[in-house]
């Protein structure tokens, strides 16, 4: 995806609405998050705990936006559900303006794989694999080739600046350093939506700051980037906060300061 | 996902755990061993019996006409009562055999059983215990002798009833060791021969040497032993191909000769080395039938093994299973994984029993008199079979392995 900072603007909360309401409609492709009435539930040997109870968003490309929230309000169980790990009772997804709310299991593997590039907070690397290894494991899945999956794979690292421990094992590697290869493989096979979930969350605060730096960058070039955070001042990076709370949205705001840095 | 990524993944996998996927294997390796060893010890004793004995005892594209089989052994009381009144063979029924065959390259007679078995000095040195035959000089011929030294019986021998001796290589060579036997004077029993020929090596078979014997004119054996109670025809052809025809000219000879109305049972037997050899092959037929079943249990048993450790695989890496479905693994290709895992490790399970068993064999061989022969279809066999084990208790875990859903797998410790 080239960047489009230019000719796609940060959604306003009219627009928003306009694209939540139309239910059944599908979206512009622009809009590459659309979730209408999104339910999940979790049955619980009879109780029922509603972790998410009809969450209604709309995410334009390029946008940047962190989503906060209390414990427990259902941010992991919101982006496990828009990162295609995990289908919802009720309601509608649309990726990139395709339904994948109604898709099987292996056409998610298909999203997973090439649509979205989803960072945890413990990192989730093969431990056993080097750092490149690692990294080229969505594009093993891909079905590409062995030589430019090694090559695409370096590109990632190096965007990570961390071609020079390509061959390291994660327990060879420091916390920050695994969650820049986890970045580069989240990147590699170029996804439409870059997904974190407090990805800062196992890091102590100068570390946070460089893999805050590496996601701002990315934002920058134009990389939609969806992240979950509890610390206000890692939220103040994102254009955009999502409040959740008790399952549903509370609030929804559009941060100023960074419209005026984007020139509009 | 790739076949190449795929084998890289199994292999790794396999590699990172050495020594768990060896015992994971030991049952496997243990069956397809043991199934290899045997195997080459079996085949290698057939082709040992079909090249060596048989040919020793009956000589290549000939037969024999005998009053008893020779698969001495495997009878019932009633069998060996009935070859117990059997006729003997004597010189008219050689006649008529003669008469019958005269496409024949050679037709030789061998006093027959009990064969006396005597000493043989010379000087003051002696070898005990030796097989003494009277024959005709075209016996020698059946026989493919080749010689050391000298030659063989002659017609004039025959004629004359000399006191000449035809010794067999382990013979000779224990009682001249480096002196020529030729011309030399030695003693069978009391009487004096003279010994003009010296037989090659024929080796032995478990144990029993077939160099061990002297040959002496027949006449000359009647002379000293007395009418023995049977006669031995042996009938050499010139081509493979006509073995089986002379043979029917033959029975139907000896039929004639021993009055024999139709309907009557054969009171002589017709042996060739063929036969010799499938009466070897039924001996074997019976190992080769317990076999499997041994085999089988093993095999079975090493199937659970691998399918345990594979399941106990898939529980420890549920969250590599989560990692990889996050970034794009179908169930598919998952269950894939798995499967080429158990199947590649099945395999090699089977590859290392082949060479434990191809060792042992060989060791086997190498310190007993049993031949050991490694056939392409046992190695063949063991990896068809290690594929098998693989997959049938491979599948199991691999669906396991492809059903669990992604987030629950990346939860798990
Ligand atoms: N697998 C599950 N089984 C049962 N209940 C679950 C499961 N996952 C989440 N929940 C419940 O759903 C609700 C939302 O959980 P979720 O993990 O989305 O919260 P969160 O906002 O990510 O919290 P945190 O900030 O602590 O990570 C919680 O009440 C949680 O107990
Ligand atoms: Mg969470």
């Amino acid at each position: 995806m080239s960047p489009h900072t230019d000719d796609v603007a940060l959604s306003t909360t009219a627009e928003r609405a306009a694209v939540v309401q139309a239910a059944g409609a599908q979206p512009d492709k622009d809009w590459v998050i659309v979730t209408r009435g999104l339910k999940r539930e979790y049955d619980m040997g009879g109780e029922i705990v509603r972790a998410l109870r009809g969450v209604d968003l709309a995410i334009r490309r390029n946008e940047y936006v962190a989503i906060m929230g209390p414990s427990g309000s259902g941010k992991s169980t919101f982006m496990n559900l828009i990162g295609c790990l995990d289908t919802p009772n009720a309601g509608e997804y649309w990726l990139s303006g395709e339904l994948v709310s109604q898709k099987n299991d292996d056409e998610l593997a298909r999203v997973r794989n090439k649509e979205i590039g989803f960072v945890f907070q413990t990192f989730n690397l093969l431990p056993r694999a080097s750092a490149l290894h690692n990294v080229e494991l969505p594009l093993v899945y891909a079905g590409i080739g062995s030589a430019e999956r090694k090559e695409r794979a370096m590109e990632a690292l190096t965007k990570v600046q961390l071609d020079n421990r390509a061959t390291h094992r994660p327990n060879e590697l420091s916390g920050g350093q695994r969650q820049r290869v986890a970045i580069a493989r989240a990147l590699v096979n170029r996804p439409s939506i870059l997904l974190a979930d407090e990805p800062t969350g196992n890091l102590d605060s100068t570390t946070s700051e460089e893999i805050m730096k590496v996601f701002e960058n990315l934002a920058e070039t134009g990389q939609t980037v969806i992240m979950v955070t509890h610390e206000p001042d890692i939220a103040a990076h994102a254009r955009r906060v999502v409040v959740l709370r008790d399952g549903l949205i509370a609030s929804d705001e559009r941060k100023e300061n960074f419209t005026s840095k984007l020139g509009l | 996902m790739r076949i190449t990524d795929l084998l890289s993944v199994a292999f790794g996998e396999i590699r990172a755990n050495k020594l768990r996927s060896f015992f994971t294997l030991l049952g496997i390796i243990v069956s397809v061993a043991f199934l290899v060893a045997v195997v080459a010890i079996i085949q290698g004793m057939n082709a040992y019996v079909k090249e060596n004995l048989a040919g020793a005892i009956v000589g290549t594209n000939a037969f024999q006409v005998r009053r008893s089989p020779i698969q001495i052994g495997l009878y019932d009381d009633e069998e060996m009562k009935r070859v117990a009144r059997r006729p003997r063979i004597n010189a008219t029924d050689a006649a008529a055999v003669r008469l019958a065959i005269p496409d024949a390259q050679a037709i030789g007679l061998t006093t027959g059983f009990p064969t006396p078995r005597s000493d043989i000095a010379w000087r003051n040195r002696e070898v005990g215990d030796i097989l003494v035959f009277g024959v005709t000089p075209p016996y020698q011929e059946v026989q493919d002798y080749r010689f050391d030294a000298g030659g063989p019986l002659t017609e004039t021998d025959l004629e004359q009833r000399r006191s000449v001796v035809v010794l067999g290589h382990e013979v000779a060579e224990k009682l001249f060791e480096s002196v020529s036997p030729i011309g030399q004077d030695v003693r069978l029993g009391s009487e004096h021969f003279e010994v003009i020929g010296v037989v090659a090596a024929k080796g032995q078979v478990l144990g029993q040497s077939f160099d061990s014997f002297a040959l002496i004119p027949f006449s000359r054996y009647e002379m000293l032993y007395g009418r023995r109670l049977t006669t031995t025809i042996s009938v050499k052809m010139r081509d493979a191909k006509d073995v089986d025809n002379a043979m029917l000219r033959a029975e139907e000879a000896m039929r004639v000769a021993h009055h024999l109305r139709p309907g009557q049972e054969n009171n002589f037997s017709l042996e060739t080395a063929a036969a010799l050899v499938n009466f070897w092959k039924q001996l074997t037929a019976v190992l080769f039938s317990v076999i499997p079943a041994v085999v089988a249990i093993g095999i079975v048993v090493g199937g659970i093994v691998i399918m345990n450790i594979m399941l106990m695989s898939v529980s420890e890496r549920t969250r590599e299973i989560g990692i990889r479905k996050a970034v794009g693994a179908r169930s598919r290709d998952i269950e894939r994984q798995f499967l080429a895992e158990s199947v590649a490790l099945a395999i090699l399970g089977g590859l290392l029993g082949v060479v434990g068993g191809w060792a042992f064999a060989e060791l086997v061989a190498s310190v007993s008199p049993l031949p050991a022969r490694i056939t392409g279809w046992s190695v063949i066999l063991a990896v068809t079979l290690g594929a098998t084990v693989g997959v049938v208790f491979g599948v199991y875990p691999a669906r396991r392995a492809a059903r669990l859903d992604p987030i629950t797998a990346l939860r798990a410790e």
